[in-house]
């Protein structure tokens, strides 16, 4: 069995209306690299459910993660989340995952995020800029509008911080078009490396796109929720 | 009935199931039918972090026979096992390996140890 921590809700930030941010106060300091998750031990209906959240805080924080969730209509695990108090304990295990960046590569490197899916990716964004090689260093953000992405005002400062980074959005329902306009279609270079998370069948149809573009396989890393 | 022979690298006694995959799901993490489904639903700890959504491979086993009779293997499954600690020929992840011929028998070696991504935490 893997090793249960206990983590204190400290603090709730809501980014909408079903979106929100879970912040845990760990007793012991908690290793993890850029992009893992965590596993929820979630008493549910007299029964115990495992649910990933992925750590949306940076290593360097290592006595308090925070984890991005939304409510999912009939969720158990988020509507458990939702309904706790700050003060209430968390259950969980990990670090877990492989869908990691431990320094900037040696390429171009493009994250594609998907709502939530900006979670893994923001302290890959961290670690990608405080190791780059000069490379260029890009998000595309799936969203509705750019005021519905998460973390924007982080975003623009570390875009004013780093010159080799850019960020935009799309809404998620053109990310894939939009991928292939700008990373196929765009030119020939296909020495960039991508890391895409997202829920549900958007993250396999980008993955398809580059990979059959002509990207290689391991330089197209991605994660599905 | 399909058979599922579950040998433990960690010294448990081998248990043998027996089940119609025809009844899947039997609880709600994994594929349904799949090993992960079939080893929890009859009280078989295999550790899956990531709900059995295909996500990390800590749900990995080695099918030491019967491995032409699971489901085929995707490309999210290949590339999760590409990364899995200890991977073989036979490596599968739990979650998504799935029993659907009533006539399987298959076996299946559960690793001691689920490791996760950080050197020095054994899971």
């Amino acid at each position: 069995m893997a090793v249960e921590l206990d983590g204190r809700l400290e603090a709730v930030v809501d980014h909408g209306a079903d979106t929100r941010s879970l912040f845990l106060g760990l007793p012991v300091p908690f290793d993890f690299r850029p992009g893992q998750f965590i596993s929820c031990r979630l008493p549910v209906g007299g029964e115990i459910l495992n649910r990933p959240y992925s750590i949306a805080s940076s290593p360097e924080e290592t006595r308090r993660l925070e984890i991005v969730l939304n409510l999912v209509p009939g969720g158990p695990g988020s509507h458990y989340l939702f309904g706790l108090a700050v003060g209430a304990a968390v259950r969980f295990t990990g670090p877990w995952g492989s869908f990691v960046l431990d320094r900037a590569p040696e390429a171009e490197t493009v994250f594609i995020a998907d709502g939530t899916g900006i979670a893994p990716i923001r302290p890959m964004l961290r670690r990608g800029v405080a190791t780059a090689t000069g490379r260029p260093l890009r998000l595309l953000a799936g969203a509705a509008a750019r005021d519905r992405v998460l973390y924007r005002d982080e975003l623009d400062a570390l875009a004013r911080e780093y010159p080799a980074f850019r960020w935009d959005h799309v809404p998620s329902a053109a990310l894939a078009d939009e991928v292939r306009r700008r990373w196929v279609d765009g030119d020939a270079d296909r020495s960039r490396h991508f890391f895409v998370c997202g829920v549900g069948a958007i993250v396999p149809a980008i993955r398809d796109v580059l990979r059959h573009a002509g990207y290689e396989r391991r330089a197209v890393q991605y994660e599905k929720w | 009935m399909a058979k599922l022979r579950v040998q433990f690298e960690s010294g448990e006694p081998e248990r043998v199931i027996e089940f119609d995959p025809a009844r899947a799901p039997f609880q709600h993490d994994g594929r349904p039918g799949s090993i992960l489904d079939v080893l929890l639903a009859h009280g078989i700890h295999l550790e899956h972090a990531c709900g059995g959504n295909c996500a990390c491979t800590t749900c990995h086993v080695v099918v030491k026979k019967g491995s032409e009779r699971l489901s085929e293997s995707e490309e999210a499954e290949e590339d999760l096992l590409d990364k899995a600690p200890g991977l073989t020929p036979t490596s599968r992840l739990g979650c998504q390996a799935v029993i659907e011929d009533p006539d399987a028998e298959i076996v299946v070696w559960i690793p001691r140890y689920t490791i996760n991504q950080i050197s020095g935490h054994g899971g």
